[in-house]
Order: structure tokens, then sequence, then C-alpha cells
């Protein structure tokens, strides 16, 4: 069987598929991270309440409870399920690989979540119909829970970057998978900047605290919490930086904006200024202020720094072994798996692909533009877009009424080699290369509607080649029976 | 394309990293969970009809059980949410070529679908913010647009999703999908396959569940106090109709999908795991004309269990359906699945859901359960108090034993 396990691509022209699934995953940490915070905060609140006699703070957390359960726990399990469609449809074999790896770990994942469905529920409307105590042994479990959910998905986040363990790669296993540096400093990390996520929307609830004495003391609470995880989560980030390997920092250096360290900085000096800000006057919290600083980090803090994130494991997507354009690129030998480069590089994409159609399977002539498709289809619209939109357009890559023979030598001499150091290598027969080369060229030179009205041409001009052939054969047959006759 | 290539893209879209445990121990939780996920998103499909017809009538008894069941509802939503992350996850692990195919094809309704599902679950929020919890007793319900649209839109996500799971049955077009008429469409913008009569199936079951739930209810509420037997009354006899009319009215959509199944289907029409479905929703409708005639009785709980078995039988049938098509037409048998045995992360699992699981869950839904019947503030008792410690000693080890095993590996 000379196949490899590539699926269809989903082509996203607007924003690319991998920003689709960077919205998502954003959205679904913002909303995760502040309900696991919040539930740590609720179980101190909570035995607070309990200890010393408030029912003030179960108030509180009865709010604060009600507001995630409606927002965070909505659209946070919403999006969750939604990162695994968007990576299913984005990034088949990155997901594929993590499941299959990981399935038992998601699926004990999966009895936290149902323990928290059920406790937020019960933290919220148990309030003042079970004794403090009660609910206080709901909202430690329900905290414990919580947690349990994060340090899972961090083990399984860790490994997309790179497996715990270099020995996982010859002795496979999913401990050597799961545990690592990169594991516990990346825990830690996000550990903080949760706590931060639940000091600033707790903000919200915060505001809308009629008694002023209550309402400062909540402030002060939150400010401190704020203060000290933003601190301890950007020296986290620094240790983190730290723990990945070499090549992927520099693979971040190239790949991200300028403006990635100054957002950072500025965001971390925002933030630190809105705790004290409103520790020292409680007054100036209201809802929109806080709502506004929640937004303010998702896009300024936690949006860059996702986007660092999926940068600079690349080219691999999952567990330094599948590139980012779905081949398999390693040798596994742990796990049994073998790369599919040899393969690729013997029957050519074409004819390697499962979904490549009869009449792609050779280039020729006749269908040169549109095996070139194919290939850029495959091997590189997951980062990349044909159009003048979406994600880091080729367009922009090559100079303006490129030749085909320059395009063809660039695509011999850095890609099939895999020559650039955040790319895959993509082997291609020589025929493959002519053929992606001449989609790119036309793409570069005449734009997306001519490339399309070209494609069009080459299937007219087969499709009344074969009714030809079929005429032909009909006469054929006809006079062949004539003359039997 | 022959058979037999389609069966060699099936293997050859398999993981490589195999699965870490034998094969049909993933498709046994794929059904289980399955028919859980179903059985809870029918039980909110029912509820929230009851809520929606209650919202426009003026019988104050509709009204104060649209009330009660749009609290089921909402949880029933997270509940069907989070139970349905498992069938999810498992259907990937041994079917993911299928699976990952069928969702690549359709990448933009994937997409949609969480968007849609949001959507939905924030108009029943919506709905039930403007009304308040008791809203529906006094006045006219306000918004009652928002309830309609939420049922509405949670059909689309089902329509979705049902769409998806007929895609994975159909390799024979996958190639047709993706390269129509010679060009390729990697849009994912298409719906390609669908069976009206299968999906209308699963949405009318809805109608004995529910029907179940109304019995219980009645059950669970007429402990207390302060309950209204004449209204609980009504309540139960309403379910008890619905649980009788609706599993006889569920075969006329079941007959449909057996006569339309594909060519591919082959036999399976006239196996006895056709017929078995067929079998549950007739016995259900039987037992429930038999055995509910008396209030008290334990059978107004267990009517939830019979209505499950119920829901079981057909999601067992769906999945040797599968198994009929995907193995005994194309030949892609999901016994053969490369296994790479983890027992480590494999007693993990079970020990989760079995220990920490068993022990959390049964002290929560003790709670619950003891509260809805209480009257004022509810105090446990020594004994369910002590299941509450031993919650937390249990899920604290376990937190305990994540880090210590992970240290240990990390400094190896």
């Amino acid at each position: 069987m000379e196949l490899i396990g590539l699926f269809p691509t989903w082509y996203e022209p607007a924003v690319g598929s991998g920003w689709v699934v960077g919205f998502i995953a954003t959205f679904h940490i913002l909303a995760s991270h502040t309900s696991v915070g919040a539930a740590l905060l609720f179980a101190y609140l909570s035995y607070r309440a309990w200890k010393d006699d408030r029912d003030d703070y179960l108030d509180f957390v009865k709010k604060y409870g009600l507001f995630l359960l409606v927002f965070t726990y909505v659209a946070g399990s919403l999006t969750g399920v939604g990162i695994w469609y968007s990576t299913t449809v984005a990034s088949p074999n990155g997901i594929g690989a993590l499941i299959h790896s990981f399935v038992w770990k998601w699926a004990t994942e999966w009895v936290f979540f149902v323990i928290e469905v059920i406790g937020i529920y019960m933290i919220v409307y148990l309030v003042g119909k079970v004794d403090k105590k009660t609910h206080m042994k709901i909202s430690v479990i329900f905290g414990i829970a919580s947690f349990a959910t994060m340090v899972i998905i961090v083990g399984i986040l860790s490994f997309m970057m790179v497996p715990g363990k270099e020995a996982w790669f010859e002795d496979g296993g999913y401990l050597l998978g799961f545990y690592g540096d990169n594991t516990f400093i990346q825990l830690a990390m996000r550990a903080m900047f949760m706590l931060t996520m639940t000091a600033v929307v707790g903000g919200i609830i915060v505001a809308g605290i009629k008694d002023q004495a209550f309402k400062k003391e909540m402030t002060r609470k939150l400010g401190w919490l704020g203060i000290i995880a933003t601190l301890l989560g950007a020296a986290m980030f620094q240790l983190y930086l730290n723990s990945v390997p070499d090549y992927a920092l520099l693979v971040m250096e190239n790949r991200l904006p300028d403006y990635f360290g100054p957002s950072i900085a500025i965001v971390l000096a925002l933030t630190i200024g809105y705790f004290v800000l409103t520790m020292v006057q409680p007054k100036f919290l209201v809802s929109g202020f806080a709502g506004t600083m929640a937004i303010v980090i998702l896009v300024a803090g936690l949006w860059p720094e996702e986007t660092a994130r999926e940068s600079m494991r690349k080219p691999w997507v999952a567990g330094q072994y599948v590139y980012s354009n779905q081949v398999i690129g390693r040798d596994v030998p742990g796990m049994d798996i073998q790369s599919q480069l040899p393969l690729i590089e013997k029957v050519g994409i074409l004819k390697a692909h499962p979904f490549t159609p009869e009449h792609l399977q050779t280039v020729n002539d006749g269908n040169k533009i549109q095996a070139g498709e194919f290939i850029t289809m495959t091997y590189c619209a997951n980062c990349h877009s044909v159009s003048d939109s979406g994600i880091r357009p080729l367009h922009r890559y090559f100079p303006d009424q490129v030749t085909q023979e320059v395009m063809a030598r660039y695509i011999r001499g850095a890609l099939v080699p895999g020559n650039i150091a955040y790319m895959p290598k993509m082997p291609m027969l020589e025929s493959e290369v002519q053929a992606i080369a001449a989609y790119l060229t036309k793409i570069n030179n005449d734009g997306l509607a001519a490339t399309n009205l070209a494609i069009s041409e080459e299937i007219a001009n087969r499709e009344a080649k074969q009714l030809a052939d079929k005429a032909g054969l009909v006469v054929s047959m006809k006079s062949s029976a004539e003359e039997m006759q | 394309m022959e058979v037999a290539q389609l069966t060699d893209m099936m293997y050859a879209l398999r993981n490589p990293a195999g699965v870490p445990f034998y094969p049909i121990v993933f498709i046994a939780l794929g059904v289980l969970t399955f028919a859980m996920h179903i059985f809870f998103v029918q039980l909110m499909l029912g509820t929230g009809a009851i809520t929606a017809y209650g919202a426009f009538s003026n019988n104050p008894y509709w009204q104060r059980l649209a009330s009660a069941m749009l609290e089921i509802a909402k949880v029933s939503v997270s509940v069907a949410i989070v139970i349905g992350v498992a069938p999810l996850l498992f259907v990937q692990v041994v079917y993911d070529p299928q699976w990952y195919t069928a969702n690549v094809l359709s990448a933009r309704w994937v997409i949609g679908f969480i968007v849609i599902m949001i959507m939905a679950y924030w108009l029943m929020y919506y709905y039930y913010f403007r009304n308040g919890k008791f809203g529906q007793g006094a006045d006219k319900p306000k918004a009652r647009w928002s309830i309609i649209a939420s049922l509405l839109v949670f059909l689309v996500a089902g329509w979705i999703m049902h769409s998806l799971t007929s895609q994975m049955l159909h390799p024979e077009l996958w190639q047709q999908w993706y390269v129509p008429n010679g060009a390729m469409d990697t849009t994912g913008s298409q719906l390609h396959a669908n069976n009206p009569w299968r999906f209308a199936f699963f949405i009318l079951t809805a109608i004995p569940v529910a029907g179940a739930m109304l019995v219980a209810y009645r059950r669970f509420k007429s402990v207390r106090d302060d309950a209204d037997h004449a209204y609980l009354d009504w309540a139960a006899e309403l379910g008890k109709k619905w649980l009788k009319v609706g599993s006889l009215l569920v075969l006329i959509p079941y007959l449909g999908w057996m006569l339309t199944l594909p060519e591919t289907a082959e036999n399976f029409a006239g196996s006895i795991w056709s017929i078995l479905p067929a079998l549950g929703f007739i016995g259900l409708a039987v037992w429930s004309h038999l055995r509910l005639n008396d209030a008290k009785s334990i059978c107004n709980y267990m009517v939830l269990a019979m209505a499950f078995i119920a829901v079981l039988l057909p999601s067992i049938g769906r999945e040797v359906l599968r198994y009929d098509i995907l193995n005994g037409f194309f030949g892609y048998n999901f016994f053969d699945y490369k296994v790479m045995i983890d027992w480590y992360s494999t007693l993990l699992f079970f020990g989760t859901f079995a220990v920490v699981g068993g022990a959390v869950l049964g002290y929560f839904l003790t709670i619950a359960w003891k509260v809805g019947q209480s009257k004022g503030v509810y105090v446990p008792s020594p004994a369910v108090d002590r299941a509450g410690t031993i919650a937390i000693w249990v899920i604290s080890l376990w937190m305990v034993h994540f880090f210590v095993l992970g240290f240990w590996v990390w400094v190896q």
C-alpha cells in the first residue's frame, strides 16, 4: 500500500484555518482559566464563610458563580469542545496524535468535567439551602476537580510542543510523553495566569456590591491575589521560555512581530496598575472597567502569548513528529511510527495522498495548474493563504513577475529538502515541482481569479477530450460493427 | 473507486500511534456514553418543548410545569454537553479515518456548530433571566420567542451532527465531495449526507423521555409537605400519555430509517439489532401502561431507567449498523487497530472513573437529592457528612498521586 494518512484540506481564505483555531482556543483559555481560578477562590471563600460564619462571602460566591455559569461555563465548555472540532478540521493528524497517545488522560479529565459541571450548579443553587460546612465541602471538591482539569490538559499541551522526556521517542508510553520540564513550568505559568484572570473578572462582581466595607475588603483580596499572581506569572513565563528547545526560541524570534515583547510588558504594567488603583480607590472599580480590563488582557496579553506558543513549535504541530502540514516527518520507534517522507520521495505526494483524484495522480500538460493547486493545498494551506487575505499570503514571499523557472529552483532548493528552519521538508517528484511552480507563479503573477480560470480551462479541456474519446470509441465501434456486417 | 481501494484508503488514514487499549473497550464506552448523551439531549428537547408550550398556555398547571421543566432543560443542556465530550473522544480513537474525513469535508459547519450551540444555550438563559425562576405564574412570560428560537437553533446543531455521522458511512462518496466535477472544493461549505427519518427518530424520542421525567417529577416532589398533589398528578398523567403515545410514535420514523438504509448496509434492517430497538420502545409503552398506576411505587423512578434502556438499544443498533457498513461492505475492521497497550493510563481512567467519580458524584447527588426533598436549610446526617470528607480525601489523593508520580518521572 503506497498511501499515507493525509486527509482532505480545509482551506479558509479569509483568516486561515490556523487563526480560526487560535480565536476559539484563546477565548476558551480566557473562560476556562477564569473558571479554574474562580473555583479555587470559591473553595477559599466558602471555607472562610464556614469558619467565620460570613453570609456575605457565600453571597459573593453565588453571584460570581452564576456569572461564570452563564458566560464561562456555557462558552467555556463549548469552546473547549470547539478546540477539538476546529483542530479536527484544521489539523486532523495533529489532534489525532494527541488523541491516540492521551485518550485515557482525556477520558480522566472528562470525569473531572462531569464533577465540575454538577459542582457549579450545586455551588450556585445550594447557597442558603445547605449548611455552611456542607457548602464548604462541595466547594473544596469543586476547586480540586477544576484544578485537576487544568493539570491534565497542560501535560497534553506540553506534549504538543515537545514530548516530556526525550526517551519517549525510543521507549514510547504515556508517562514519558506527558511529564517533563515543560509540563510543570507551563502548569505554574498557567496557574498564575488563571488567578490573575479570576481577580480581574471577579472585579465585575465586586463592582456590584452595595456594602462599601465589604466591597473594599473584596477589592483588596482580589487586588493582592491579582498582583502576586501577575508578578509570579511573568517570572514563570521567563522560566517557560528557558524550558523550551533552543530552536523554538529561534523560531519565535524570527516569526513573532516586533510588538510582541512590548505588548506583553504593557499588559503586565496595566494589569498591576489596575489592581493598585482599585485597591487604593475601590470606587473606581465599576463593572465596565473590570470588563474592559478582561478584554485588554485577552487581546493584548493572551492572544500574543498563545500565538507565541503556537509559532514556537513549528515546523511541528504535535510531539515533534507530525509536521504542520500533517505529514509524519520523523521515526518514533517507541510508538512504532515511521516517517512518511521516504514513501513520498519514492512515489510523490500526489500518488501518496489518499484523496488525489485519478486525473491528478500523474502530472501532465493538461492538469499542471490543478495538480499544483492540489499540492499547494496539501503542503502549504495550513500555514499560508493563496489569496490576498488570510494567513501569511504566499504572494508576499515572491517578487512580482517571478518566472516559473526561478520558482521551481526555489522549491527544489529550499522546500523539498527542508532548508527553511521553521518549515517542513516537502518531498516532491520533479513533475510535481513543475506543477506547484506553475500554480504558484500563476497565483503570484496573475492573481487568484486568473488561476481559477486556468484551472476551469484545464477541467473543460479534459472533459472535452473525454467526450471526444468516447465519441471516437462509439464511431470506431460503429464502423467495426458495420464492417462485420 | 473500487471497494478495495476504499479499504486501503481508510487503513492508510488510521493514526500510526495506535490505541492504548483493546479497541472494543473504546467502542463499548462510546456506545454507553453516546446513549447517555443523547438521553440528556432528548430530555433537554422534551422539557424545553414543555417550557415553550407552557409559555403560550393560559392553563396555570402548564405554566407551572413550564417553569419547573425549564430548570431541568437548562441543566440537561450542560450535562448533555459534558457527557457528549466522551463519545466525541472515543469515536476519534477507532473511527478516526471516517470521523476526520466527514468533519473536514464540512468544516464550516463544524465550526458553525460551536457558535450555534452557544447561541442556542444563551437564548435559553435569556428566556430564563427575563422571566425569573417562577416568572411564569403571574403574568405572561416575556421574550417567549427566545425559548422557541433556542429549541430551533438546537435542532440545527443536531442536524449538523446528524449529517457528520451520516457522512462517515459513505467512503465511496468522499472523493466526489472533495473534488466535485473534477475541481477541488476545500471550503467545507456543504453538508453532504443525511437521513431525515433517522434524525426524526432521535428527536421524537424526546417525547417518551420527557414523559418519563414527568412521572419521576411527581414522585420526587410528592414527598414534600407542601406538595400540590392535584398539580403533580396532572403532570404525571401527562407524562404517562407522552410515554405511551411517544414510544409508539417513534416507531414510525424508526421504520422509515430502516427502510431507507443505504445499500451498503446490506441485511441490517432485518437483523436482530434493528428489531431490538423497536421492541424496546414497544416494551416501554407496555411497561408504562402496566406499572405506573401506583403513584408511590418505585416504578415511578424506575421509568427513567426504562426510558434509558429504550434509548440504549438504538444506540447499540447504530453502532452495529456502522460496523456492518464499514466492515461488512467496505472491509474496515476496527478490531484490528494497532494496539500499544498502556496499562498506567488505562488503569488511571478506570480508577478515577470508579473511585473519584463514584465517591464525589455519590456525595454530590445525595446532597442534591436531599435538598430537593427538604424545606429550609438542609443539614446532612453524620453518614452523609462523612461521605463528603471521604470524597475530599479521595480527590486530594488523586492530586497528590499526579504530582508525586510526575516529579518521579521528571527527575529520572
